[in-house]
């Protein structure tokens, strides 16, 4: 192969520039939480755990910005965004209330190479989420299943209620999978007959949960900063590495960017 | 004083890869920074962000330095690393 074959197969990486998305579907997940899914003209695919910025422009001009995680799988054809309205935020209330199929905003993307997940970087894979921070990490759980990988998998995941829960059947299914464990914590009501725990996230239900420190599991933590923090120092003091702890903090309201 | 970090809790580096993809080509959140205040090497994507409506403020997750100050203006996009010593991308990301 010539030098000029090698550049074609492997483009230098390019400026991220302003897309146009056309709203193809809308999912209702919770209450308070929506899927979309869009329709990127020219979109180059994503890796698990990247995310999109979203730009709206108002008639008089004025643009807000946000960051949404991506939650399809690669494999998939298909670009989900999940969104929880915010009530005072600037973005979500229009993206998770407002927008109708065949609506059309600005994105750019995919962003991040660092809390990233790929089949081939293989290991133990432990998944904490709050609230909507389960985006990216469903994700990777979406990939790792559409891949056929046999990593073993276990997602900790808080939510309010059992109504606040975010793809609730997707991740029952999950849970029947060989290898993947799903468990939930419900932080402010539990139905009757519960099983799972009740209490936020501790270094208790981190040690009962995860795998042991001598696996060397690959953690990813997302979801509202104090939950990030607690989890990301329990797991530390627990004797996971730092270089194997990966945080996204939603920020200190527990909505993704608003 | 007012240093962009009395606005709010930091987020992580990550959240403002695509601020740092309107300078750089590479995807940045991976690459390796090295503080000039303590020597911490790190993740962009694993460090304290600050963003404010005109662009973002890195800091060490150890030491608090400022590493990387985005700022942007009417007449353009200042970045400012008087606190890195040394930014590193993998090849595999360039």
């Amino acid at each position: 192969m010539t030098a000029i074959e090698l550049a074609v197969a492997a483009p230098a990486p390019k400026r991220l520039q302003w897309m146009t998305a056309t709203v193809r579907e809308v999912i209702e997940e919770t209450s308070r939480v929506r899927s979309l899914v869009i329709d990127v003209p020219g979109w180059s695919g994503h890796r698990a755990g990247q995310h999109v910025d979203v730009r709206l422009t108002g008639e008089d001009g004025y643009q807000a910005q946000r960051s949404y995680s991506i939650a399809s799988a690669p494999e998939t054809p298909d670009l989900v965004i999940t969104v929880e309205r915010i009530i005072e935020g600037e973005v979500s209330p229009y993206l998770a209330g407002e927008v109708r199929p065949g609506d059309r905003f600005e994105l750019r993307g995919p962003i991040g190479g660092y809390f990233v997940w790929t089949v081939p970087l293989d290991g133990h894979l432990f998944l904490v989420a709050g609230g909507s921070g389960i985006a990216p990490l469903m994700a990777m759980l979406r990939h790792r299943a559409a891949a056929n990988s046999d990593t073993p998998a276990t997602l900790l995941y808080s939510s309010r209620t059992a109504e606040d829960i975010i793809y609730r059947a997707e991740l029952e299914r999950l849970d029947w999978q060989v290898g993947t464990k799903v468990v939930h914590t419900l932080t402010r009501m539990q139905p009757a007959g519960w099983s799972g725990f009740s209490r936020r996230i501790d270094r208790a239900m981190l040690e009962a949960t995860c795998f042991p420190v001598v696996v060397r599991p690959r953690i990813f933590v997302c979801g509202p900063t104090p939950l990030v923090e607690v989890a990301a120092r329990a797991l530390r003091d627990i004797g996971h590495s730092q270089n194997l702890i990966k945080t996204e903090r939603f920020g200190p309201t527990g909505g993704s960017y608003g | 004083m007012d240093d962009g970090k009395n606005r709010a809790m930091p987020l992580d580096g990550n959240a403002e890869g695509g601020l740092l993809r309107e300078l750089f080509a590479p995807e940045m959140t991976a690459a390796e920074i090295t503080c000039d205040g303590c020597g911490a090497v790190a993740a962009v994507g694993a460090i304290n962000v600050y963003g404010t409506a005109m662009g973002a403020v890195f800091r060490c997750a150890l030491c608090d330095t400022v590493v990387l100050r985005l700022t942007h203006t009417p007449a353009g996009l200042f970045l400012d690393m008087r606190g890195a010593r040394r930014l590193f991308v993998a090849s595999s990301e360039l």
